[in-house]
């Protein structure tokens, strides 16, 4: 069963149409990138999968459960997690404490089950993982964007999510930074299992991770397989070209 | 019949002027983003101007009302925006209704200043042309006034529709709404539309005001002319601060509900009048729970300017400690009167912490802490006491039963809007504060409830006692001041605990970011209603304590623009920090008092120029409204900056044995009765206000002198004490931005020789 | 300053020199830098397209020309003058036309309503109509329609229509094509060069590289926040695809 799938999504703004029928689905270990021109609906999927918008028809289901009425935070809890791409760091907080505090948000919903961990101890696992031990107590305002980004990232770790949605985890990062980053997300699928989406510009690093790329364009997925097919597909050339004629 | 067309024509004539007042809201509210609490203050201030010009000098109407509408009005909108509103860009959406909150207790301050509300004669606020001028309509009498002012409103909707459709100026404030980048763009100046606006809205409020006045009958009470407008509020929140068409039907529905209560409830119910009063908050109330829920968001600032930084656990014990000790070495040396005074002042501060967990910690805003003061009161005076008399004491379940009941109050409060923005809690909370006001605390008759005779606030006092837990009784003035001091510094520590722990994080995780901590998973309504909860006990619980040192509290000591005047000093103070807290308890509690007392005694020990002191005195109950204004400016508070202070008298060790050493010589004066209280309090002043910088000057000139260089010389002394230099010249072109004018100064540049790019 | 300057205000600068001038500029959003000292030349009569991916900071660079952003380095010429220091307001009222990507409409303004705001760069509202209507008659179909309700060519058109009307000196475009068909960015491209035609320079930042490359005389590729390379379409097309796409 999927960890994610998206059925016939659809979501308008006004009159405008910001997503028309779009289906993907998530398996656990895998990694999908998202790519596709600015303004063509990929925050806009992230945030309806999350429930921070509301969809006008489709439904989306987490582990085969239908959860399109749910709240966001509830989605949340049934091991959906996800990053912004406008940066949503809790800026009073240090970068350790950032990350922390989600290990405790997440005590408060798993206290019932017994599952609850030691934040402060977990938080410092993810820290060394993730490579942040040198910003840990720095403000979180004060480390560059690609940091951030990484910060991002290990909150929601910190959830012990099956699946994370990653908006454009890249831009601000320098070229090492994404090399290390790939290989992060790589570690991730491959040793626990994680279903990994990924909006991102940086090609080189969406082609080298992603499995499975979708390219949406004006709201529709226009394109769909493997990194070799989509660099191919005239269809996505001239989407991101502009062109009237493909280069092959 | 006749009488329900009676009522409907007057409920429209005031639902009218409710819309003129809360257009102005919305108008504001569009174009800068501020939500104007001062709406009410600008109409009540309005109202005396015009009593002034009209009634005080004899002007006619006419030019009276061309001076106050025309002139008056709009420039005091524009001055507003330009020097106070102007600021709050970039600032928390609590910095904003704080300032806004601060202008209307400033103008309050003023009117009373001005307007002596205990005058002689009492004013008399006329209708247009008299209260005779009756024409019957329907075979009902009204008055010319009423017409007016219906038929103003009218064509105030008429003439903001034509404004905002028909004119540059009107369509081009629509589109800052939608996205004041591109009006600029396209050559627009939002800064100047905002200006306007605010001008309007000020123009709306005094029209509203001087049409008001009359119609309600009210005397002219600042405090009240301002609550009448301030009614206003429900009606633009039906139209959710946008809509004009919306918020003239919530005008008119709220004008009409006015007065069928009065029509139709029975006469033997004895609190229609109070429930007709409180209907426009009732009315607010029921609005924000059905409002639809707002979408989360992230984050619209980047980056908020207020910065709070945290203390550890140890600074928060040794600063408990300081605390007390030193307010132990005081009570050795104090009158009972001061004494009283700082208790007063303590448990202010107590309540203000209810504030800093609140606002500093979580973001929400409460306007009404004091409202919770006077439920845990109410509960404390029926059930919380034993004894009778003398011996009467307030007992510890009494104690901890008042602050539960205040939190449950509290969840009744929040619940509703905890869904929405920030702004919308606050407006709960007051209309809360109104509500309490109006309605429980007027509440001197006997009820029948649960078949037992029962009266919520009988006699309009209410004695409380001080408590007595277990085998200590706390009745005397030191022994209660003792606990308060102790009860304080413990809540401060719990503060600072709570902001070290895993719910302090999740609050500030929530305050800076919902949409983040919703997909991490937390239940954020939840936590906004413990938090609101727990403040709200607190608040309970530092309210009665202040009715306990008073011994005997009448409805006013928990009136709305106490709380408000609480939550401002607060802010000023710092409201991330316990301190804060601390300083806006002693400064409203005590300072104000302490130096009002100083200038009427100074008063009368020098009549020749008692006038100058009566000024003065003036001049010290605008002063914390004058300090709130200025929040745009240093939004962390107060206490950033005594913090940095201390930290420098620290690095400066002979400065700060000579503080402590003044400090010990002072009290050991006093406590041997060589000093006085009062000059002691003013020795202390000067020594904490004046030493710092004086011993801070000489020893910069030492340092410099030791390191060999002269020390740099003021700018204004430059070409004096020393000839200019090139290096001079040049500082002060980029101090002045001569180099950065461009447009503004055309300085030609040659350009660079061309180069096309190849 | 008064709005009725001439429209054309900076064009009086005599010569051939360069109409806009980036000389080192450095801008950040906060504490974070995104454009690390630009150089850049819009001659005179041409028009210049910014290419690169996305976050590379091509709207930075055209948020500075356009006043919004205030470098914290380096200088921005137009006309040879420095503008440092300008709000976008002055520069718009001085005949300098920015139109912002994605978002070159006010959604709850009609059509007729949107072209009235673009008379506060100087110019009379019926002159505007008749440009825009003429130009895009669909335009003038829907002049009490609100903005926000139109497809989004429509929308573009009607932000294309101000650029046309307000008779610059200078045209800044960011991201013309955002979200739009490709058929409709040709249309939209045929205008700006007909623009171009008329003598006006033009500055255009794109992700859709060979939409713009018909119409522009120079290109410059924008990576990390710096201009990486600056060439005429020709010798710039086959490095494109590594820029966007990887290689």
């Amino acid at each position: 069963m999927p960890l994610l799938e998206t059925v016939g999504v659809k979501v308008r703004f006004g009159g405008n149409v910001a997503l028309d029928d779009v289906s993907i689905s998530i398996e656990p270990g895998s990694i999908t990138g998202l790519i596709g021109p600015n303004g063509a609906g990929k925050t806009t999927l992230f945030n309806a999968i999350t429930g921070l918008q509301s969809v006008s028809s489709g439904s989306v289901m987490l582990n085969g459960k239908d959860v399109t009425k749910f709240a966001p935070h509830k989605r949340a809890r049934l091991g959906l997690a996800r990053t912004f791409q406008r940066l949503e760091l809790f800026t009073s907080l240090s970068v350790r404490d950032n990350i922390r505090v989600a290990g405790e948000i997440r005590n408060r919903w798993k206290s019932i089950g017994g599952g609850r961990m030691d934040a402060t101890a977990e938080a410092d696992r993810i820290i060394d993982l993730v490579g942040l031990r040198d910003v840990a107590d720095r403000e979180v305002g004060e480390i560059p964007t690609g940091n951030a980004r990484v910060v991002e990232l290990a909150r929601a770790l910190m959830i012990q999510p099956s699946l994370l949605l990653l908006d454009e985890p890249a831009s601000g990062q320098t070229e090492d930074e994404t090399e290390a980053f790939g290989k992060l997300l790589r570690k991730l699928a491959a040793e626990d299992g994680l279903g990994i989406c990924l909006v991102e510009h940086d090609m080189d690093l969406v082609m080298n991770v992603c499995e499975t790329i979708h390219v949406l364009e004006f709201g529709r997925i226009i394109s769909s397989g493997s990194a070799e097919h989509v660099r191919t597909d005239p269809v996505v050339i001239d989407a991101y070209l502009g062109a009237p004629e493909s280069v092959g | 019949m006749q009488q329900f067309v009676q009522y409907t024509i007057l409920g429209l004539v005031l639902g009218g002027v409710y819309f003129i007042a809360a257009s102005g809201l919305v108008v504001t509210y569009t174009t800068s983003g501020i939500f104007n609490f001062s709406q009410g203050a600008i109409a009540m201030l309005a109202a005396f101007t015009y009593w002034q010009l009209r009634w005080g000098w004899g002007w006619p109407a006419p030019i009276a009302l061309l001076v106050v509408l025309g002139v008056l009005a709009p420039a005091l909108g524009a001055v507003l925006y330009q020097v106070v509103m102007k600021n709050l860009r970039g600032t928390s959406e609590v910095t904003k209704i704080v300032v806004s909150v601060g202008v209307m207790l400033g103008f309050l301050a003023l009117a009373t200043w001005v307007w002596n509300p205990t005058a002689s004669s009492p004013r008399n606020f006329q209708k247009f042309f008299g209260a005779n001028a009756i024409v019957e309509i329907f075979g009902v009498r009204i008055t010319w006034h009423e017409i007016i002012s219906f038929v103003l409103a009218l064509g105030i909707a008429a003439g903001i529709r034509f404004l905002f459709v028909r004119t540059r100026s009107g369509v081009a404030m629509r589109a800052v709404v939608d996205d004041p980048e591109l009006l600029e763009l396209n050559g627009g100046r939002p800064e100047r539309l905002a200006t306007i606006s605010w001008a309007g809205g000020a123009f709306l409020a005094a029209l509203a005001g001087i049409l008001i006045t009359p119609i309600t009958g009210s005397s002219m009470s600042a405090n009240a002319l301002t609550l009448l407008v301030i009614d206003a509020f429900a009606a633009a929140m039906f139209g959710r601060l946008k809509s004009l068409p919306r918020t003239f039907v919530g005008a008119i529905v709220l004008g009409l509900t006015n007065y069928y209560v009065v029509a139709y409830f029975p006469s033997s119910w004895t609190w229609t009048s109070a429930f007709r009063q409180s209907i426009p908050m009732i009315m607010l109330f029921i609005i924000l729970i059905i409002l639809p829920q707002d979408r989360l968001r992230g984050t619209t600032v980047l980056r908020t300017r207020e910065r709070f930084h945290m203390p550890t656990m140890r600074t928060a014990w040794i600063a408990a400690l300081v605390l007390v000790v030193v307010m132990f070495s005081l009570q050795t040396i104090m009158q009972p009167s001061p004494m009283k005074t700082l208790a007063y002042g303590m448990t202010l501060a107590m309540i203000a912490l209810s504030l800093v967990l609140l606002t500093g910690l979580a973001g929400e805003i409460n306007l009404a802490a004091l409202s919770f003061g006077a439920i845990g009161t109410i509960v404390v005076f029926h059930f919380g006491t034993t004894g009778s008399g003398l011996d009467a004491r307030m007992t510890l379940w009494g104690i901890v039963l008042a602050s539960l009941v205040c939190a449950v109050v509290g969840a009744v409060v929040a619940l509703p809007a905890l869904r929405l923005r920030g702004l919308y809690l606050a407006l709960a909370t007051m209309a809360f504060g109104v509500f309490v006001s109006k309605m429980v605390l007027s509440e001197g008759n006997p009820r029948r409830l649960f078949g037992r005779d029962f009266t919520i606030f009988p006699g309009g006092t209410l004695r409380i006692p001080r408590p007595k837990i277990g085998p200590v009784d706390f009745n005397s003035d030191k022994a209660f001041l003792t606990l308060v001091t102790v009860l304080f510094a413990l809540l401060a520590i719990g503060l600072v605990a709570i902001r070290h722990s895993g719910y302090g994080r999740r609050l500030a995780a929530m305050k800076d970011s919902p949409a983040a901590c919703a997909t991490l998973g937390m239940s954020v309504v939840r936590l906004k209603l413990s938090v609101f909860m727990l403040s709200a006990a607190v608040a309970g619980l530092g309210g009665v304590l202040m009715s306990a040192q008073l011994g005997a509290v009448s409805a006013e000591r928990f009136d709305i623009f106490l709380s408000l005047s609480l939550l401002m000093v607060t802010v000023v103070g710092g409201i991330g920090y316990a301190s804060g807290a601390l300083l806006a308890g002693l400064f409203l509690g005590c300072s104000l008092l302490a130096m009002t007392n100083t200038l009427t005694k100074l008063g009368a020990d020098y009549a020749s120029i008692q006038a100058i002191f009566a000024f003065m005195i003036s001049a010290v109950t605008v002063l914390p409204a004058t300090i709130g204004i200025t929040m745009g400016k240093n939004p962390s508070g107060a206490v950033t900056d005594i913090v940095k202070g201390l930290n420098d008298i620290k690095q400066a060790r002979p400065l700060m044995f000579t503080i402590i050493g003044f400090e010990v010589g002072i009290w050991l004066l006093t406590a041997t009765d060589v000093l006085t209280n009062w000059n002691f309090v003013i020795l202390t002043a000067i020594n904490l206000l004046v030493v710092p910088p004086l011993g801070g000057a000489i020893m910069k000139k030492r340092a410099y002198a030791k390191a060999g260089v002269a020390p740099p010389t003021p700018a204004e002394f430059i070409g004096i004490d020393r000839a200019y230099t090139q290096l001079d010249l040049d500082e002060m072109e980029s101090v002045l931005g001569f180099d950065a004018l461009g447009v503004a100064a055309p300085v030609l540049h040659e350009g660079e020789p061309a180069h096309a790019p190849a | 300053m008064s709005t009725n300057i001439s429209a054309s205000h900076f064009s009086s600068h005599d010569g051939n020199g360069p109409l806009l001038e980036l000389a080192g500029v450095r801008a950040s959003y906060g504490p974070i830098e995104v454009l690390h000292g630009v150089d850049l030349v819009v001659p005179q009569g041409s028009v210049v397209a910014l290419l690169g991916p996305n976050g590379a900071g091509k709207s930075t660079i055209l948020k500075v020309c356009s006043g919004l952003l205030q470098p914290t380095a380096g200088e921005v010429r137009v006309a040879g003058r420095v503008i440092n220091g300008a709000t976008a307001d002055q520069l718009a009222r001085l005949g300098l036309c920015t139109i912002p990507e994605g978002k070159g409409v006010f959604p709850n303004l009609t059509v007729r309503e949107n072209l009235w705001m673009a008379t506060m760069a100087g110019v009379s509202l019926s002159d505007v109509e008749e440009i825009a209507y003429a130009r895009f008659p669909r335009l003038g179909e829907r002049r009490k329609q609100l903005a926000g309700t139109m497809s989004g060519g429509e929308q573009q058109m009607l932000s294309m229509a101000r650029a046309l009307s307000v008779n610059p000196a200078l045209l800044l475009l960011d991201e013309l094509s955002m979200g739009l068909a490709p058929l409709v960015v040709a249309n939209l491209y045929e205008i700006v060069a007909q623009v171009s035609e008329e003598g006006v320079s033009i500055l255009v930042s794109e992700q859709f590289a060979r939409t713009v490359l018909g119409i522009a005389h120079y290109a410059a590729i924008v990576l990390h926040g710096n201009v990486t390379r600056v060439g005429t379409p020709a010798e710039l097309e086959d490095e494109l695809s590594a820029a966007y796409l990887g290689s």
